[in-house]
C-alpha cells in the first residue's frame, strides 16, 4: 500500500469513530448500546417485563438452564408472564383491620345501608379531596359533571341535584366499587380506606 | 224501470253501506284509540306551576342525558306522549330495566338501538312523574331553542395559531434580507475594488513597486497551507472527534433517549395532558409501592367503553379484555438488576413530581426517556435536595439533631442518601 491511500484510510478512520460512537445512541426503537449486559439484564423474574425468546442475548449467555440472557418470563404463569394475579379469594393484611367488601354487586339495597367506619374529621375529608381530584375529577369535575373526559363522555350527573344529592354514603361507596351504569369500577385502583376518603368528599359536594 | 233503478240503487247503496259500515268499523277504532290516548294525554296536567316543578325535576335528574329537541345520549324526548301511553313512560321512567325485562317490544327496541345503554332507575311520586311529563309535553310544542354557535374561541385560536406562524415567517424574512444585503455589500465592494485597480494600472507614471501592489492577486491556496491556519483546522478537527468520541463512550449502557413503539399507540399526550388524567389514575402504584404500574385493560376500559369505541387502537382493548389477554407494553425505563429504586419513597414521602425524573410526560405522544438514570444522577439529586420533612414528624428529630450541628438545611445525602446499600444490596 503506498503512503497516501494509507494517509486517506487513516483520516477515513478517524472520521468514521465519531460517527459510529454517535449511533451507539439510543434512539426510537434502539436501545443503545450496553457494555456488561450481563449485568443489567436481571435473570430473576423482573415486574412489568416480558421477553419469552429464549434465544435472545445468547451470544453473552453463561445461564446454567442453557437459555439467552434476555429471556426473562415464566412459562408456568398464564401467557408466561412474570407476574401472577393472586388466588381468588385471598384477603390482603391490612394495617387499617379492614375486611373484604362482601356486598354483591347488584345489591344496592343492602349497599346503601352500609356505614362510613372513618371518623368524620378535616384529616379525612382533605384526604378525600386529593383522592378525588386524581380519580374522580377528570369525569365528574367538581361536582358538576363537567370535568374534561365527562364532557366527551356526556351523561356524567351532577351530585348536588335531584336523585344524587340524596344517595347514601354505602350507596356511593359501591358505585365506586362496581361502578354503576356507564361508569366503571374504580376498586382495583382505590382500597378501601381511600374510598371512603372519597365518600367523605363527595357528600361535601352533595351539599354544595 | 223505477223499480229496477230503485233495485239498483238499493244495491249500489247496501254495497256501499257495507263498505261503509266497514269504515266507520276502522274509523270508530281508530277514533277509539286517538279518544284513548288524548285521553291518556289529557291525564297530563297543563297547569304552569306544575310544568315548572317538572322542569326542575327534568334539569335535575334527566338534562345530562336527555333533550326535548334533539338526541343527546337518550333519545329526543319530543311528543312522548304521542309516542308512548303515560302507564308505560311512567313506568319506564321509574325502572326501565323492569320494563325492558318483563320483554315489552318497543323497550326492548329502543333499548337496542341505544346500544343497551342503562338508563338509570328514579324513585319518584305519581306527582312527581306528571310534573315532569307535563314539562316534555309543554316544551314539545315550543320550537326548539336555536343552539348557540360556540365556535369564536376556536376561530380564535386559528388567528393566533396564525399569528405564531407569521411571527416566526417575519423573523425568516428579516433574516433572508439581512443577508441579501450583505451580499450586496460584498458585490459593490468588489466592484469598486476592480474599477480602482484597472485605473490604477491604467496610469502610466504608477511607479512599479505601486504597480505590483496594485495588480496583487490574493493567493487563497498558499494560504490555506500556512502554518497557523494547518495548526487550528487540526486542533479544532481533533477536539470535535474527541469530544464526539467521549460522548459517545459515556452513552454506553444510558438509554436517554430511548422511545420504542408500544402496541397500543396510547399517547400521554391526549390522555395526561389535554384531558388533564392524574399519571397517578393510571399508575396506581405510584405512592404505594416500588413499581408506580402500568395500569391494566380494565382502567382503560373505565372511560373506553364508552368513548372513541370505533377507533382501530381502541378496538386492541378490547380485544385484550376478550380474551384476557395482557397488553404487552415495552418496558421503557430499566434501571439495572444491581441497583434499587423506590416510587413511593420519592413521590409519596420526598414529594418530588414526576416530572422531575421523566420530563413532560404530559406532552409526550410516545414516552421517551428523559433523564439517563446513571448513579451520577441519583447522587447528584440527593446532594442537592432538601428532605421534604414539613408535616412528617418521623423526620422531627432528625431535623432538630442535624440543626444543632450544621446552618444548611437537611438534605438526602444528610439521612444517608449517598450510602451505597441504600441503593445497592
Ligand atoms: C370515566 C369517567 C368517570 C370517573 C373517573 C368517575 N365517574 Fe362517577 N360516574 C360517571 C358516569 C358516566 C356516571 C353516570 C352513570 C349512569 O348513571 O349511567 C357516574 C355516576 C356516579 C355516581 C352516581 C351513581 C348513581 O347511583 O347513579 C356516583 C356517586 C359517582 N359517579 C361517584 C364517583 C366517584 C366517587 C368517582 C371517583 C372515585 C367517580 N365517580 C369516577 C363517570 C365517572
Ligand atoms: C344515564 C342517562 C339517562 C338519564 C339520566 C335518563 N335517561 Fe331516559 N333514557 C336514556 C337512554 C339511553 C334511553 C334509551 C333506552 C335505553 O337504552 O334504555 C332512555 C329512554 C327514555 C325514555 C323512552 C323514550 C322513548 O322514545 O320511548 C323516556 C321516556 C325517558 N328515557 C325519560 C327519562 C326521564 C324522564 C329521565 C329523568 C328523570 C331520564 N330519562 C333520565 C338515558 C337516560
Ligand atoms: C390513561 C392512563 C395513563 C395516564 C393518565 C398516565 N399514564 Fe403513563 N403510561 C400509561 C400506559 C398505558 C403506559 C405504557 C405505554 C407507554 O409507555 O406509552 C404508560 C407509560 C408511562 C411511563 C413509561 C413506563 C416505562 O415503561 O418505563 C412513564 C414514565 C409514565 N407513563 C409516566 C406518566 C406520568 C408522569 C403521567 C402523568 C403526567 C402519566 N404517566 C399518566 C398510562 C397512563
Ligand atoms: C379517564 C378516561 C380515559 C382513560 C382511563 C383512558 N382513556 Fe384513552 N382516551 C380518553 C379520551 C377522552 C380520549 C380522546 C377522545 C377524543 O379525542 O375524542 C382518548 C383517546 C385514546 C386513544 C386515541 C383514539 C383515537 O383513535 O383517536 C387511544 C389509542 C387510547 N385513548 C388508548 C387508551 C388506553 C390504552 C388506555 C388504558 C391504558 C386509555 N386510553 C385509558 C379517555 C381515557
Ligand atoms: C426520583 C425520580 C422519579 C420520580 C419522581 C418518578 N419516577 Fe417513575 N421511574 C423512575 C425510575 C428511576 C424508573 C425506573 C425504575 C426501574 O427500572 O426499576 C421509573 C419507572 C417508572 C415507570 C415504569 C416502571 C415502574 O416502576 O412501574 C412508570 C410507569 C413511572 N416511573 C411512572 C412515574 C409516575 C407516574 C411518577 C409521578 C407520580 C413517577 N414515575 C415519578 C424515577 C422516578
Ligand atoms: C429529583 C431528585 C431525586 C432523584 C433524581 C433521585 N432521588 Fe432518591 N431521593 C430523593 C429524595 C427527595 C429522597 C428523600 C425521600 C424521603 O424523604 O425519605 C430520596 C430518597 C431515596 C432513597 C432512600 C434514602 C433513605 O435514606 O431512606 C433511596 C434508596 C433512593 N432515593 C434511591 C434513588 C435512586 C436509586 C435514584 C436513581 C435511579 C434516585 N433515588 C434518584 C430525590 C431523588
Ligand atoms: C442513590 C442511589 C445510589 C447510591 C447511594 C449508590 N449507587 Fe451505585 N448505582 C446506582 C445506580 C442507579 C446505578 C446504575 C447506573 C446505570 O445503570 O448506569 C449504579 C451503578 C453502580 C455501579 C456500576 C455497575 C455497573 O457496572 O453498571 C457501581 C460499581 C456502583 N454503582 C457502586 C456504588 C458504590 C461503591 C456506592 C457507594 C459509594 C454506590 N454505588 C452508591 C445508584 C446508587
Amino acid at each position: 500500500m503506498n503512503k497516501s491511500a494509507y494517509k486517506i484510510l487513516n483520516t477515513a478512520l478517524v472520521c468514521a469513530l465519531p460517527v459510529l460512537m454517535f449511533s451507539c445512541r439510543a434512539k426510537d426503537n434502539y436501545q443503545g448500546l450496553e457494555f456488561s449486559p450481563n449485568m443489567y439484564h436481571s435473570v430473576a423474574y423482573e415486574p412489568l417485563k416480558q421477553i419469552t425468546d429464549k434465544e435472545a442475548g445468547m451470544w453473552v449467555s453463561n445461564r446454567a438452564d442453557g437459555k439467552g440472557e434476555y429471556y426473562n418470563s415464566n412459562e408456568f404463569n398464564p401467557h408466561r408472564m412474570n407476574m401472577r394475579e393472586p388466588v381468588a379469594g385471598t384477603v390482603s393484611r391490612n394495617k387499617d383491620g379492614f375486611l373484604p367488601y362482601r356486598i354483591k354487586k347488584d345489591d344496592w339495597e343492602t349497599a346503601a345501608k352500609n356505614l362510613n367506619p372513618l371518623p368524620d374529621n378535616d384529616a379525612v375529608l382533605s384526604e378525600g379531596e386529593i383522592l378525588y381530584g386524581k380519580f374522580c375529577q377528570p369525569c365528574h369535575g367538581l361536582g358538576d359533571g363537567q370535568g374534561p373526559v365527562g364532557k366527551v363522555m356526556m351523561g356524567v350527573p351532577a351530585y348536588n341535584k335531584g336523585r344524587l344529592a340524596k344517595l347514601s354514603e354505602g350507596h356511593i361507596f359501591h358505585a365506586i366499587t362496581f361502578g354503576k351504569g356507564r361508569m366503571g369500577a374504580h376498586g382495583s385502583q382505590l382500597n378501601q380506606k381511600e374510598r371512603w376518603q372519597i365518600v367523605r368528599y363527595v357528600q361535601a359536594l352533595q351539599q354544595k | 224501470m223505477l223499480e229496477r233503478q230503485s233495485m239498483m240503487l238499493f244495491k249500489k247503496l247496501t254495497a256501499r253501506s257495507s263498505l261503509l259500515v266497514v269504515m266507520m268499523f276502522g274509523l270508530f277504532t281508530v277514533m277509539a284509540t286517538g279518544i284513548a290516548s288524548a285521553q291518556d294525554a289529557a291525564s297530563i296536567p297543563t297547569d304552569p306551576a306544575v310544568v315548572g316543578a317538572g322542569k326542575t325535576l327534568f334539569d335535575d335528574n334527566c338534562a345530562v342525558c336527555h333533550k326535548v329537541h334533539g338526541q343527546l345520549l337518550g333519545p329526543a324526548l319530543k311528543d312522548l306522549s304521542k309516542r308512548r301511553d303515560v302507564a308505560w313512560s311512567k313506568a319506564f321512567i321509574l325502572n326501565s330495566q323492569k320494563v325492558i325485562q318483563s320483554g315489552d317490544a318497543d323497550a326492548v327496541a329502543l333499548y337496542e338501538e341505544y346500544g343497551k345503554l342503562e338508563m338509570p332507575a328514579h324513585d319518584f311520586s305519581d306527582d312527581e312523574l306528571n310534573a315532569i311529563l307535563a314539562y316534555i309535553k309543554d316544551e314539545s310544542a315550543k320550537a326548539p331553542e336555536v343552539a348557540q354557535a360556540e365556535e369564536a374561541p376556536a376561530a380564535e385560536e386559528a388567528v393566533q395559531e396564525l399569528a405564531g406562524i407569521f411571527d416566526n415567517k417575519y423573523m425568516s424574512i428579516i433574516l433572508a434580507v439581512n443577508l441579501l444585503i450583505l451580499v450586496l455589500i460584498l458585490i459593490v465592494l468588489g466592484l469598486t475594488i476592480n474599477v480602482l485597480t484597472k485605473y490604477l494600472n491604467e496610469k502610466a507614471e504608477l511607479a512599479e513597486e505601486d504597480r505590483e501592489l496594485a495588480s496583487q492577486r490574493f493567493d487563497f491556496r498558499a494560504m490555506l497551507a500556512s502554518k497557523p491556519v494547518v495548526f487550528f483546522v487540526t486542533l479544532l478537527f481533533v477536539t470535535l472527534v474527541t469530544k464526539t468520541v467521549l460522548d459517545g463512550l459515556f452513552s454506553i449502557g444510558v438509554q436517554q433517549g430511548y422511545a420504542p413503539t408500544q402496541p397500543i399507540a396510547f399517547s400521554h399526550e391526549v390522555h395526561a395532558g389535554q384531558y388533564e388524567i392524574d399519571c397517578n389514575y393510571c399508575h396506581t402504584g405510584v405512592t404505594k409501592s416500588k413499581n408506580a404500574n402500568i395500569p391494566s385493560a380494565n382502567i382503560c376500559m373505565n372511560c373506553h367503553s364508552t368513548i372513541k369505541t370505533d377507533s382501530e387502537e381502541v378496538q386492541k382493548i378490547f380485544a385484550a379484555v376478550e380474551n384476557n389477554q395482557p397488553i404487552e407494553w415495552v418496558r421503557v425505563h430499566n434501571l439495572p438488576d444491581l441497583a434499587y429504586f423506590n416510587h413511593a419513597q420519592h413521590v409519596k414521602v420526598g414529594g418530588v413530581e414526576c416530572q422531575t425524573c421523566h420530563g413532560e410526560i404530559q406532552e409526550m405522544a410516545v414516552v421517551k426517556q428523559h433523564a439517563d438514570l446513571t448513579m451520577g444522577w441519583c447522587v447528584s439529586c440527593h446532594r442537592e435536595t432538601k428532605v421534604n420533612a414539613e408535616g412528617n414528624p418521623y423526620y422531627d428529630k432528625l431535623v432538630e439533631a442535624h440543626n444543632k450541628r450544621s446552618k444548611e438545611p437537611l438534605t438526602v445525602e444528610d439521612i444517608g442518601g449517598l450510602e451505597c446499600s441504600k441503593c445497592h444490596y
